[in-house]
Order: C-alpha cells, then structure tokens, then sequence
C-alpha cells in the first residue's frame, strides 16, 4: 500500500536461520579448496526495541574516535608496585585480549570471589569507564600475590616475572571458558591465554655423526634474548645468516638489532663434548648440535631482553641500547624457513604475499635505574599510530621516535592479519 | 544485458567496452543499492541516531598534548591523598602504602615472619576455636590453596594481626610490673588512667562508664577516656590475673543479656574485623551516645564487652589472638 520497503519480523527471522544454515553447510563441503567456515556467520549487531528506548533517552554518548581517551588510564603506585602497572598497561592494549572482555566472553565459574581473569575484566571496565582519575589496582594486587605466592612481597620486582605469573594464574582461571572442556594440557588449551599468548618453540638436536634429528617442540608466552654484554658472549651469530636489512632497522655500525637477537637466538649451538646426547640412532652418546626456531608463533609475541644479569660473579643491569623496528617479520626465524635453507634454498626472497608472520609493535615496557632500585614505564600503542607513556598514575603523548628510541626491556608485537582456524 | 553465450575472443574492442561497461555500472549500482538498503532499514527499524553524540561529550575525551599535563589535562602528582579498603582486613589503607601494609597482612614477606614467630614463641597453647573463627572472615583465602597446609597456618597466625601492628612489641611487657608509661599491650586492658577495668565491680563500673567513654579501640586496645572528670590514676596491678579471676569477673559483669556475647563469639569477632574499619571514623560521634547511654544498651553492651575483654584476655593467655575487641560490637547494637 504505502509502496515503501518494510522489515518484517518473521520473515527476517526465517532469512536468517535459513542463511546460518546455509553457511554452516557452505564450510562443510570438503571440495572447496579453502575452508571458508568460521562456525557461526558473523551478523553485525541490531539493537533491540527496549534498548533502542534505553538509548534514545540517554542520549549522551561516548564514542571512541582517534583523539579520544577513553581506553587510557592512569594507575596509581602502591608501593613500588610499577612493575605491575606496567604490565598492565600492555594487557588491557592487547586488541585481542580487549576485544575478548569487552565483550563479555568470561564466564565465570569459579566459587569464591577470587578470580583473577573476573578482575581483569574488572579493569577493562575501569579504563573504558570514562574517568580521569587514575585507576588505584588493590584488588589486584591482592588477588595475584594469592595467588601467586612467591611472587608477594613488598621488594621491588621484575616485571617480566609478574608477566609470565600473571599470565599462568589467568590461564588457570580461565579453564572454564573452554565451552566445558577443561583443558589441563597447555599443549591443546583453548583459553583465551593461550589463543593469544603461547607459541611453539621446536628444539632440534642433530647428532653429529649420524645426522639424526631429534626434534621436540615446547609451548612458550615469551622469547628471552641474551644480550651482548653479558657474560655469555654474544658474537659472532651464526654462520650464513640472513640479510641484515630485512626488516628495513637501521643497522648502524656496532648497534645490536631485535633481529641480531632473534638470530643468535635461533643460531645452532655446538653442544660440546661435555654434554653429549644419547643419540638413537647410532646407540650411542654423541656431540651434537642444538638449535631452537620458531614452530608456531603466538599471536602476540612478547620479547624479553635479559637485562638483569643475576650471574654467580655479578649482579647488574645491561644497558647496552637494542634497536628494535615497528614491524617485524618472523619469517626467517621459523621453522619452515630452517626446513627450507636445509634443503638448499639459501636465498630467503622476501615474499610480499605472505603476510603470516608480519607483527606489529604495541607496547614497550622500560626500565630505568639500576638494578637494585629502578621504576618501569611503557609505551602502549592506541588508535593505529598513536603512542602514549604510561608512568604509573601519568599519561602523556608520545612520539614514535621516543618509543624506537627507548631501551627496551619487554617488546610486545601483535600479529599483522588474524587467520580463522 | 544479454546473457549470450558467445566467446569473447571473437569479438571487436567496443563490444568488449561495451560488456565491460555493463558490468561496472552493475557493480555500482549494486553497492549503491546496498547502502541505500542499509541506511534505509537502519531508519525505519530507528537506530540510524546511535551514531550521533553531543558535542559536550566529544570535547570532554578530547586527549590533551601540553607540557606539564597528562592527556586528561590534569595536573601530575595530585593524586597523594587517595585511598583503598584491604580486602583482607577491611581497612582504609593510603594507595601509595598499600603494597606494604598487604604484605603484612598477608603475613609475607621477610619481616612479617619474624612477628608470627614472635607471637607463637609467647604463647603457650592455641585457642583453636578462636582462630578457625577468625578465618571465616577471610573468604579469599579458602580456595586455591596450592601450597599446601604449612602456607595455611602462617596464613593463620597473620589473620590474628590485621589490626594491631605493635602487639610484638607489647608482649615484652607480658610479666612486666606496670609501668607509668603507655602500656599498649591488649591483652591486659591497661590504660594510661591506670584503671584496669577488669578488677572493677560492676557497680564501679557502671560509675565508670557514666563519666567516662569506656569504648575500647580496637586498635590500640585503649579504653577511651574520653570524659569531662578528670582520670584517676590509679595504680592497678597488671599482672597476678588468672583464670579464676576471670570467671568471678566474668559472673559480676554478666548483669544485663551479654550473654549473647562470649569469647569465642564468631559474630562478634566477625562483626569486630569487617566493621571496625568503617566504624572507626564514626567513634567521635558514637562516644556521647556511650556516655550518655546510661543504663540498659549503652552500659551494658559496655559491660558485656567488657566481660568479653576479660575473658578475651584470659583467652589470650593462652593464644595471643586477640578474637575481638569489643568496642565495634557496640556500635553493631547502636546501629
């Protein structure tokens, strides 16, 4: 009658319970060169009619733009506690990790009122709320010296331990998001944690005289890099390696580079004959060669340079400065690409098309001081090229000169382009 | 446009223009279509508006890039004076102190051992009863013990000290003869007037209390002495007090239904530990109303407390917890 398109109810309930199906049955269908099915058709979000109401009569609104702050906060220090508010920051600037708590996804099915993965949600909550006034973290504080006993203690501490603690009591309190399946296995957990946070790290050990390998591979949150100026030396890398200007750093004469590290790294290390493997092949203990790579890399990738040097002779901090560039390329780390100069293809060409293992960087934490007392800071990244300092309770703008330009201590990198499994 | 089926190589350049023609007008009149699909519905169905905000809104979260101010444009550094609740003991803790005040109070950390150990070296037995009370209040602790029971008794032995944090140092005073000087020690009830209210009668007590506070804070174990008379200092002996004494102390004072209050009342203990937090700041004002509560609640919840310190105190011999202090229990009835 009216002669205008309208919307009705039902019928668009039927569309799209008739279109879900046929997605499903889109991703089933194994002729299909690429697997295309994601489980559930992503539909954007209507709101409903009540809250349509809700919203028209609240009509003031926060909306996020690129000059905006909501998303920062500060956190106030309480006690020498930087080195969590640190860390802090760089979480709730995960994007994933964000995105995960923002929108709701923990349920929680712990008893007591001691959740952590609770209080970090509790935190999103906090910095998205609007206000000013810096965020004072009691709760967690408290929640992760209970549960993190050997980390409690009002000394002053490393961040990279409040890190990986941190990291571990979440996944233990997260193991009820598994849509039931309580997965003890860090190899095939599916917490949020791990889908984000744990990579596979392929030790290979090549028996020298038969050329036997023995390969296993370890889940890891964090890649820690010997530094040169530490006891062990750190030169030369690897013989053959890979070009230098790879990842596009300023390789200036003398200062060392986050790929310099990565190399060493991923290096083959002579085992020695004081440390001889029994090797399978050859019934028999054997030198051998031992080199770690990257088997499946996580979604962030968290870089800890060893700055703390706590060996039996000395204690001290290395500041020797690390260059580290904003987009980083994991390809010539990984274990495919060891797989492949094996078989004799030395000229790596740096492939465009790929794009799996591009990262960005997002968050620095820093420490300056000396090792006995120091105070950590980041540099969190928002809004595509925005760089802010977190010092504690003070948030202030900052350029990516001062980022590049920073020590460096923890280097936080995310994943350029996200694959569905 | 016709859907031939002919090959394209047998055709001449302005019908392959043509053809390629078609097909982008097609694709854009198809996107075009979908938006104007879009805006269309989001209109009729009424939430084409959510985009919209007030100005006020955008130029408040407007981040701010000046020296001197953070991105919110605030000044740095006037954020000393802002405060928190322990969640263990309940407490209003400054933020800048929190971290060393938790580990006390979690019983961690290098010094906090040294005063549990202090604290079991002086007491002979442990009132068992007491302590699971106290433990009720701390429903954090119950789960996710994964270090195993030695962890939970340290856990134990800090729970008795969420509020006192000299009590180490006034169990030197234990055997001691009194002295002149401030005796803080809680479990004997001296107080600066010297009046050990333990060996009062209830008669005397009730004098006492008509012209004096009476409450106990919980925090120093004091009595409050709060009063328009001046103190009596009266030199009491602070020791030579044993069970016996108790109990006769304990039937003098049990004039008024305190009986619903006892030493090894988890209620009260509870009610002592979360409360005496937010109750501290009101005991100004809750002192007159003791004053002048005169006979029925106002003395005799003073009373039964009383009583209860006594016993508390013989308690406390053998566990140097003390379960409650009894002042926030009067404050429960007033409220």
């Amino acid at each position: 009658v009216c002669q205008d398109y309208i919307y009705d109810k039902d019928m668009e309930q039927i569309a799209k319970e008739e279109q879900r199906k046929a997605w499903k049955l889109q991703g089933r269908s194994s002729h299909l060169p690429l697997r295309r099915c994601v489980g559930e058709k992503y539909s954007t979000w209507e709101p409903t009619k009540r809250e349509l109401e809700l919203l028209r009569h609240n009509p003031k609104r926060r909306r996020i733009t690129t000059n905006c702050t909501i998303g920062l906060r500060g956190l106030i220090n309480l006690g020498n506690t930087c080195f969590m508010n640190c860390i802090v920051q760089a979480l709730t600037h995960t994007p994933l990790l964000r995105d995960f708590f923002l929108s709701d996804r923990h349920k929680c099915e712990m008893q007591s009122n001691s959740c952590l993965v609770c209080e970090m949600s509790q935190l999103f909550q906090e910095f998205y709320s609007g206000h000013r006034s810096p965020h004072i973290p009691f709760r967690l504080l408290h929640l992760v010296w209970t549960h993190a006993r050997h980390l409690a203690g009002y000394e002053q501490q490393d961040a990279h331990e409040f890190l990986i603690a941190a990291l571990d009591v979440l996944h233990r309190h997260c193991k009820g998001d598994d849509n039931g399946k309580k997965a003890n296995n860090p190899n095939n957990c599916s917490c949020i944690i791990d889908q984000i946070f744990t990579g596979g790290l392929q030790s290979d050990v090549t028996c020298q005289v038969c050329h036997g390998v023995s390969t296993t591979i370890d889940p890891f949150w964090d890649i820690s890099l010997d530094l040169p100026g530490s006891s062990t030396p750190f030169w030369p890398l690897s013989p053959g390696g890979d070009g230098s200007t790879l990842n596009g750093e300023s390789h200036l004469s003398g200062a060392t580079t986050l790929t310099d590290c990565l190399r060493r790294f991923t290096r083959p290390e002579h085992l020695g004959s004081s440390a001889k493997i029994k090797c399978s092949g050859c019934h028999s203990y054997q030198e051998s060669t031992k080199q770690l790579t990257m088997k499946k890399l996580p979604i962030v990738a968290c870089f800890h340079l060893k700055r703390f040097e706590h060996s039996a002779k000395l204690r001290r901090k290395i500041t020797t400065y690390v260059s580290f560039p904003l987009e980083l390329d994991m390809t010539p780390f990984m274990a495919s690409s060891k797989e492949s100069r094996m078989n004799g293809q030395y000229q790596q060409s740096v492939d465009v098309f790929n794009n799996d293992n591009k990262y960005s960087l997002f968050a620095v934490v820093n420490h300056q001081g000396t090792l006995e007392s120091g105070h950590y800071t980041t540099f969190i990244r928002q809004h595509k090229d925005q760089w802010f300092k977190c010092d504690d309770a003070i948030i202030t703008k900052a350029s990516i000169k001062d980022v590049l330009d920073s020590e460096g201590y923890l280097l936080f990198y995310h994943k350029q382009f996200l694959e569905y499994e | 446009m016709k859907m031939e089926n002919m090959s394209l190589s047998g055709l001449d350049n302005t019908k392959l223009e043509a053809l390629a023609q078609d097909i982008y007008s097609d694709l854009v009149e198809d996107a075009c279509l979908g938006l104007c699909f879009e805006v269309h519905r989001a209109v009729k169905q009424g939430y084409f508006f959510l985009d919209d905000t007030d100005q006020e809104s955008m130029k408040d979260f407007e981040i701010v890039d000046q020296p001197g101010v953070d991105i919110f444009g605030q000044v740095y550094n006037q954020w000393k004076n802002k405060e928190c609740v322990c969640p263990n003991c309940n407490r209003s803790i400054a933020a800048s102190r929190f971290a060393p005040h938790l580990e006390k109070c979690l019983g961690m950390g290098r010094n906090s051992s040294r005063i549990a150990n202090r604290r079991i070296a002086s007491s002979n037995n442990t009132n068992n009863k007491s302590e699971s009370d106290q433990e009720d209040n701390d429903d954090v602790n119950d789960n996710d013990w994964s270090y195993g029971s030695e962890k939970k008794a340290k856990k134990r032995k800090s729970d008795k000290n969420p509020n006192s944090p000299r009590r180490s140092k006034s169990l030197k005073h234990k055997n001691g003869e009194l002295s002149s000087s401030v005796n803080t020690d809680p479990y004997k009830y001296n107080y600066n007037t010297g009046i050990n209210y333990e060996t009062l009668g209830p008669d005397e007590l009730r004098s006492l209390l008509t012209t004096q506070c009476g409450v106990i804070s919980e925090h120093t174990k004091k009595m409050c002495t709060r009063t328009s008379l001046p103190d009596s200092n009266t030199a009491v002996e602070s020791d030579g007090y044993d069970a016996s004494d108790g109990q006769v102390l304990m039937s003098r004072l049990q004039w008024d239904g305190s009986s619903d209050i006892s030493p090894s009342d988890s209620a009260s203990s509870k009610a002592s530990t979360n409360n005496s937090d937010s109750k501290k700041p009101k005991k100004k004002k809750k002192t007159s109303l003791n004053s002048t509560g005169g006979g029925g609640g106002g003395s005799g919840s003073v009373g039964g407390s009383s009583s209860q310190g006594c016993l508390a105190g013989q308690a406390n011999r053998k566990k140097p917890k003390l379960p409650v202090p009894p002042a926030p229990s009067i404050y429960d009835n007033l409220n």
